[in-house]
């Protein structure tokens, strides 16, 4: 479960990110963050993995408490998270194979398991087949499922996304957006920043509207709109 | 730690250090100039060292007895006094047997000798050897202290000047280490940076599937401690053929001079460069990576 109390984040240049936001996310749910940019949907997700601290409230991710996290816990909390960007973050150098398995590498992982896991992964995002080629090689929608797997790759309880299909044509999106559905029926809670309008209203999940960063609507079978 | 863990480290640190190898050599280079320096210091103290120990054992004590002293006593307290600790042997010698000494040690010297014959100046005496070097001092004070005796030499200045040079060696040989100390650790530091800098998009995503704070520091201690250890190598094969060279030329043109030997160098060298190198990398490291993970 995620819960915000009341969280407030003001950047040092002054800037506000958030004002007093409250909300819950139960176990297995998929819940849009839409909203205007600048609105502060990004904020709350990098509040969430532990990128930055809020300035007053409190954030609690199962058993962690975020607010008195030191640099020693925040890798146990991030093991729980698998976090997919607009960009990828994919290492250029390595092949698609080798981008999952360092997921794996850099946490222990044995060689065995590695190999066992990996292909898995990528069959689940369609991937088994482009396994040797580079990051540069694959089209926009390919290059997002594979930061998708090595989000993925690590079992993680939640799914936390920024404009995972920002980049991408409206069919490609749709694929996308599918995939997440797949990954959120197998069990995965989902939390995910978006301006898909057409595909957060064919979803129908739970949808909160955020605006200078407060939230203004939360609809369980939402759809998306806002005042801009 | 696991296995898998130790393999992967080693992997990235070897990576790393061929990817950036131009700024590694670098380091290295810088590496062992600060070493080598370090190395020819140990390799002075080291002989100083050898010589003072070498003075040090082959003193002998020389005792005078004061003139007109009853020869019963001279024998009575050479008797008493190899019951004292600390000596290992003691000679008696009268005057007569000095100047004979003197005699054959300056055979030239033909009027000092007849002065000498008509009344001899010298002293009665003792040579005492001590066991060990350290208890030389004691056994001086113990005779001085004697009402019989008139003075007592030996060879106490100049292994306490040697000794002195040994520390002022020691202390410069610090000041300058310590300033190329901090000169090396800015350059291997700039190039752990770079190395970091390389490696951004690799620890970026490290940190959001959950790698540890060691774990991703751990390459960057292993690149240090290599450039340290490979400087610290380069050194000593540098101070090997430096010193081998050294003994050679003085075995032919200061034959009489005590040099420390090979081996004995190239342990100390080696003892303080392999230290002093990786304690260098280890420190660079761990200063190019403070602030830098901490969230
Ligand atoms: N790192 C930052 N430093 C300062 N201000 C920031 C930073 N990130 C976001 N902001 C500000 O916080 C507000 C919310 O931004 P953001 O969370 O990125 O919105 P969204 O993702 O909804 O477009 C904006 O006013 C933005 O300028
Ligand atoms: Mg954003």
């Amino acid at each position: 479960m995620i819960r915000l109390e009341g969280v407030t984040k003001r950047y040092p240049n002054g800037h506000q990110g958030l004002v007093n936001i409250s909300m819950t996310v139960h176990r297995g749910e998929f819940v849009f963050l839409v909203g205007p940019s600048g609105a502060g949907k990004s904020t709350l997700i990098r509040l969430l993995y532990g990128e930055e601290r809020p300035t007053s409230g409190e954030i609690v991710i199962d058993q962690f408490r975020l607010n008195g996290m030191t640099w020693r816990q925040l890798p146990r909390l991030r093991r729980q998270l698998g976090i997919v960007f607009q960009d990828g973050k994919l290492l250029p150098t390595r092949t698609v194979f080798q981008n999952v398995a360092f997921a794996m590498e850099v946490v222990g992982a044995s060689r065995k398991d590695i190999h066992k896991r990996v292909p898995q992964v990528l069959e689940l995002v369609g991937l088994a087949r482009r396994r040797d080629h580079y990051p540069e090689e694959l089209s926009g929608g390919e290059q997002q499922r594979l930061g998708i797997a090595r989000a993925l790759v690590n079992h993680p309880s939640y799914i936390l996304a920024d404009e995972p299909t920002g980049n991408l044509d409206p069919e490609t999106a749709a694929g996308i957006m599918k995939l997440f559905q797949e990954i959120n029926r197998r069990g995965a809670t989902v939390v995910m920043a978006t301006h898909a309008k057409d595909l957060v209203n064919q979803m129908q999940k739970r949808v909160v509207v955020i605006e200078h960063g407060s939230i203004v609507r939360d609809d369980a079978k939402g759809v998306y709109a806002y005042e801009s | 730690m696991s296995l898998n863990s130790i393999g992967y480290l080693m992997k990235e640190a070897g990576r790393s250090l061929w990817r950036n190898s131009w700024m590694a050599l670098a380091s290295v280079s810088t590496v062992t100039i600060a070493l080598f320096v370090l190395a020819v210091f140990v390799v002075v103290s080291v002989n100083v060292n050898h010589v003072t120990a070498m003075l040090e054992s082959q003193v002998e004590i020389r005792v005078f007895i004061k003139p007109h002293v009853d020869r019963r006593r001279e024998l009575a307290l050479m008797q008493e006094a190899k019951t004292w600790p600390g000596i290992r042997k003691i000679q008696f010698f009268t005057k007569q047997q000095a100047a004979e000494a003197l005699k054959q040690e300056f055979p030239d010297q033909h009027t000092l000798f007849q002065l000498i014959q008509k009344s001899n100046p010298l002293f009665d005496g003792y040579n005492v050897y001590a066991r060990a070097p350290s208890d030389i001092r004691t056994i001086a004070g113990h005779f001085a202290r004697q009402p019989i005796v008139h003075n007592v030499v030996y060879q106490g200045t100049v292994v306490k000047r040697l000794t002195r040079l040994a520390t002022v060696l020691k202390w410069s040989g610090w000041v300058v280490e310590a300033l190329l100390g901090v000169a090396t650790l800015f350059i291997i530091i700039n190039t752990i940076r770079l190395a970091v800098f390389a490696r951004r998009r690799e620890i970026q995503v490290m940190r959001l599937v959950g790698a540890t704070n060691w774990f991703i520091r751990w390459p960057f201690i292993l690149e240090g401690l290599t450039i340290g250890l490979m400087g610290a190598v380069a050194a000593d094969a540098a101070v090997a053929l430096g010193y081998h060279w050294v003994l050679r030329q003085a075995a032919v043109s200061l034959p009489f001079w005590p040099m420390a030997g090979f081996q004995v160098v190239l342990l100390h060298t080696t003892v303080f460069t392999v230290i002093g190198g990786l304690v260098m990398g280890a420190l660079a490291s761990v200063v190019a990576l403070h602030r830098f993970l901490r969230v």
